[in-house]
């Protein structure tokens, strides 16, 4: 492990420091200044992720001088500034500005809260730059509890609400449990190698026996929960449905970006004797969301198992991140991370069409989505994509990311993880299909009613949804910024 | 070569290298005039007319390149080369690198492609002719319509796995959407089932593609090395796997129920579309790809298409002769053709897959021109029965003739289109599958026979004082079912504009190593 020093510490701790200050100066001026615009706090926010963004590209030109070919290592080599961590935080930063930028919609709702709201996005975003620079465990506990008390305490923001507060005691009771889980987990790891250090224990694991193989599935179900992946995966469906769209696509998008890089942190430089476990968890976590789906009664149940689902890939890709056939490295982190990029996306999308329909008074049960193409046009267009990049239908580029998933774990050996992953996908697609028919076919003599949806939010609702077509044109690029991210892990 | 050889191949002038379009410009032709019909206006008139006016010229479009391939192959069968992939049309450019499996933007044809492509433009774009009079969800229809071309044909000329597993996903949001929004009966219901079924199909053809790109050691989705071979049970997993998603779109007996209803459950239009185009897609999967990846394994199961397409022809001939609704009749008609089809895969010789790709070109224009007038007939005599329809000769001749003469051309009679078809698979599965030969044979005839029948309750008869206001064919449906018919006649006539193309592609699909 390379010696500590300036130049590493300012890698790896950059984008994290910029994004705790300046939460902490956005909430104190809340606080101390009532009176500042909403629009103040959301800049301020933004710049914030912009500049955290920058550092990382700025580490990424310190990556690219160090001698070791991998990264630099600060405090004792636990945590790290590689090609992965700065993919990662860039992709945390990209979520988090979505996030802010959407905020409008929650505006009314939250009030005077909308400071601390802001902030919280960025407590959110900094435990997840934390998750993707980590390698040790003790940073590992930080970076996630970071991410699950500030995801709790945005659903807490809407308190006055009741549906929005019984959701925010959930989530706390569902971190709660999976802090728990992940922490004895991590605990009877450590009991048993004798080190908090991800490569050091992966090194141990070689011949694992019945306590260490508790341990490293505590851990992992612990991690599962902000993916939403069963058994733990209530608060996710709870979240969706009672909370403002816009709050709930922030929690959503960013539990399952700071869920998805903190899977692939810890199972691939650390846990890769966790395959099976993950495999199983995997399927289960692909197939039961996709069979609640078939009975989901509302618009925002359906994009909340979507979103499980979108987890329960994530964790089936990594079955294929070890060595595949020929002895050369299965595809499954490029997976992950391109994946991410494109689950992320078209999760805020489609809570954005959840926005724009109740601004504009539409129901969100399958009656009320009749005839919704031709009362909200725009309101349609982002669900049907939204909901058809959550579902892989081409030309939209979950299409892509099934193949990426089903080829990783067939190369790594788990055909059968491939075939539950696109079992599910199926599944969900005849669902999604369903409600996506009622929007466009069913007649409704209802008014055309006018939008009126912030615009902010509505275009980058909009953009989040067309990007879905965009990344499947540009997925050569994209693969290749993830290919360069998932070299360091192998 | 001629002149639309010359234009298609790679040309070099001053040292600049223009790379060949045809195929891209054919696939995606019909989706960008979607896409332009999507941002247009549809609230008056005017903006209305504008929108079909776009799905015409979409599909118009999509046609005239589809010609121009054909032309361009069929002008280099003298050569040898035409019908065999590989040649002047070739695109391939990198487009997945940074993955253990790469993949590629590789489009490309054969002679089985040719044969279905060129059906599936034409249908297509009398299709949006036909569409004309439609005046419900007409932006949605010129869309769905649009996409699912676009479809359908990059099915056709897809030489990647990832491109050809896109256009199969592709094809089947479009063809929900329709069948929900200009359905009858249980739409919905119908709808869903045929997007299950789809997704099955996709699913179990992306398992074959992963399989195959890992089994075979190429670490690419590339499809046009051929044949594969596999490790182990690899090769015949692979091989049932791709087989049983094309008898999924194939809609042979026992799995044809999904389309069936999908077929007697849409409108006009979309159910010769769905008749003509779905099922063959199913087919050209079956010989290009599962035929051609294994020739080997496909022909040690031989036995097993003969017996399902004896199943599916004596099936479908006695559910045609027990049914009373049109359209279902015609789809039961559809279905035997597809037994013929799996009997030529059966015969596994190159006359018999010649004689499959004569068959799907034939069959689609025939189903597709029986689909739309049984469409007129209910239509203008508001009647969905057989048994309810009669004498309508005297009100409508010229619809009669049209009738008559798609009738005589699923019989299989000479100078017209399906003879040849019929006539290369018989010959050519004969000396494998005698029993199975004969007996698809009299379940041909059965349905033949129930056709003609048909004809005749139809339209022979004294005239019903009830179908005394029925309209015969006007201008815009002589235009489209004209030219529907002229092709059947024009391929019957002359069969050997095509023969030597579907020959090689044939050869191809066999024999790869001696193409």
């Amino acid at each position: 492990m390379p010696a500590p020093n300036g130049m590493a510490v300012f890698a790896t701790m950059l984008p994290t420091t910029l994004l705790v200050v300046l939460a902490a100066l956005g909430g104190l001026l809340g606080w101390r200044r009532p009176g500042l615009p909403p629009s103040f706090h959301r800049w301020l926010g933004a710049l914030a992720l912009v500049g955290a963004a920058s550092a990382a590209l700025v580490a990424l030109r310190g990556v690219a001088l160090s001698t070791n070919g991998v990264g630099l290592a600060a405090y004792a080599g636990g945590v790290v500034a590689d090609r992965f961590s700065i993919y990662a935080v860039l992709l945390l930063c990209g979520t988090g500005l979505l996030a802010i930028l959407t905020s409008g919609a929650a505006e009314e709702r939250l009030g005077s809260r909308l400071p601390a709201y802001h902030a919280l996005i960025l407590t959110a975003t900094a435990g997840g730059t934390i998750l993707a620079v980590q390698v040790e465990m003790g940073m590992l506990v930080v970076g996630l509890g970071m991410v699950v008390i500030s995801l709790v305490g945005i659903v807490a923001m809407e308190k006055t609400a009741e549906a929005p507060g019984v959701a925010a005691f959930r989530s706390l009771v569902s971190a709660g449990i999976a802090l728990a889980l992940m922490l004895y987990g991590l605990a009877i790891v450590y009991g048993a190698t004798g080190s908090t250090d991800l490569a050091a224990v992966r090194g141990q694991f070689l011949h694992s026996a019945p306590l260490e193989g508790l341990g490293l599935a505590l851990t992992l179900l612990g991690l599962a929960y902000l993916v939403g992946a069963p058994p733990l995966h209530h608060w996710m469906l709870q979240v969706a449905s009672a909370s403002s769209a816009a709050v709930a696509g922030t929690v959503v998008s960013l539990a399952v970006a700071a869920g998805g890089i903190a899977l692939v942190r810890v199972t691939v430089s650390g846990f890769s004797a966790t395959m099976v476990l993950a495999g199983v968890l995997g399927a289960a976590a692909c197939l039961y969301p996709a069979l609640l789906s078939v009975v989901a009664g509302s618009v925002r149940r359906l994009i909340g198992l979507g979103a499980c689902l979108q987890g329960g890939l994530v964790i089936s890709a990594l079955v294929g991140s070890g060595r595949g056939s020929d002895l050369k490295p299965a595809g499954g982190v490029i997976a992950v991370l391109f994946g991410l990029v494109v689950f992320v996306l078209a999760i805020q999308a489609s809570f954005q069409a959840v926005a724009r329909m109740e601004e504009d008074g539409i129901g969100g049960d399958l009656a009320g989505l009749r005839g919704l193409a031709r009362r909200s046009p725009m309101a349609a267009v982002l669900l049907s994509l939204g909901l058809a990049g959550l579902a892989g239908l081409p030309p939209l580029a979950g299409f892509l990311v099934r193949i990426l998933v089903a080829s990783s774990a067939v190369d790594g050996g788990y055909a059968w993880v491939a075939v539950a992953g696109v079992a599910a996908s199926a599944i969900y697609a005849v669902v999604v299909l369903r409600w996506i028919g009622a929007a466009y076919v069913e007649d409704e003599e209802l008014p055309v009613v006018l939008p009126r949806t912030p615009r902010l939010a509505s275009v980058v609702g909009l953009a989040c949804a067309l990007f879905g077509v965009v990344a499947m044109l540009l997925a050569g690029p994209l693969l290749y910024a993830a290919d360069g991210a998932a070299s360091v892990l192998r | 070569m001629n002149f639309l050889a010359q234009t298609s191949s790679t040309a070099t002038t001053s040292g600049v290298t223009f790379p060949t379009l045809v195929l891209t410009a054919m696939v995606w032709s019909a989706v960008i005039f979607a896409l332009v019909a999507l941002l247009m206006p549809n609230q008056t008139q005017d903006q209305l007319r504008r929108m079909k006016s776009l799905g015409s010229t979409g599909a118009g479009a999509a046609l005239f390149f589809a010609i121009w391939a054909v032309e361009t192959q069929v002008s280099e069968a003298a050569a040898g080369t035409g019908g065999i992939p590989g040649g002047d049309l070739l695109e391939e450019h990198n487009w997945l690198s940074s993955f253990p499996i790469t993949s590629s933007y590789h489009l490309d044809v054969d002679g089985m492609a040719l044969s279905v492509i060129l059906v599936v433009s034409v249908v297509f774009f009398c299709a949006a002719l036909a569409a004309w009079r439609n005046q419900r969800h007409v932006k949605l229809l010129t869309v769905c319509l649009l996409t699912l071309e676009t479809a359908s044909l990059g099915i056709l000329a897809s030489y990647d796995w990832v491109l050809f597993l896109l256009f199969w996903t592709l094809a089947i949001a479009p063809v929900y959407v329709l069948a929900r929004a200009f359905g009858h009966g249980h739409r919905a219901r119908v709808a869903t089932r045929y997007a299950a079924t789809s997704l099955v199909s996709a699913g179990l053809l992306l398992l074959a593609a992963v399989l195959i790109a890992f089994q075979s050691g190429a670490h690419s989705f590339d499809m046009s090395t051929t044949p594969v071979s596999l490790p182990g049970d690899g090769e015949a997993v692979a091989f049932w796997l791709i087989t049983a998603a094309s008898l999924l779109a194939m809609a042979v007996v026992p799995l044809h129920g999904a389309l069936l209803d999908l077929e007697e459950d849409s409108t006009g239009v979309l159910s010769a579309i769905f008749a003509a185009v779905l099922p063959s897609l199913g087919a050209y999967t079956l010989v290009h790809v599962a035929v051609g990846f294994f020739p080997g394994t496909s022909g040690s199961f031989s036995l097993f298409f003969a017996v399902l397409a004896v199943v599916t022809v004596v099936w479908g001939g006695l559910a045609a002769l027990r049914t009373d609704d049109l359209r279902r009749l015609i789809g039961h008609v559809g279905t035997v053709f597809m037994g013929l089809v799996l009997l030529g895969v059966a015969g596994h010789t190159t006359i018999a897959i010649t004689g499959i790709m004569f068959l799907l070109l034939a069959r689609g224009l025939v189903i597709g021109v029986l689909m739309l007038l049984a469409s007129l007939i209910q239509e203008r005599t508001r009647r969905v029965h057989i048994s309810q329809l009669g004498g309508l000769a005297w009100q409508a001749p010229f619809l009669s003739a049209f009738w008559l003469l798609a009738t005589l051309a699923a019989a299989g009679v000479p100078l017209l289109a399906v003879f040849a078809g019929d006539f290369f698979i018989l010959t050519g599965s004969f000396p494998a599958h005698r029993w199975a030969s004969t007996v698809v044979l009299a379940g041909t005839l059965l349905a033949s026979g129930v056709l003609v029948w048909t004809s005749q309750r139809i339209f022979l008869g004294a005239s019903r004082d009830t179908f005394e206001r029925v309209r015969d064919l006007g201008p815009l449906e002589l235009t489209y079912l004209g030219i529907l018919v002229g092709l059947i006649v024009l391929i019957g006539v002359v069969p050997g504009h095509f023969a030597e193309v579907f020959q090689n592609g044939a050869g191809y699909i066999l024999f790869p190593g001696a193409a």
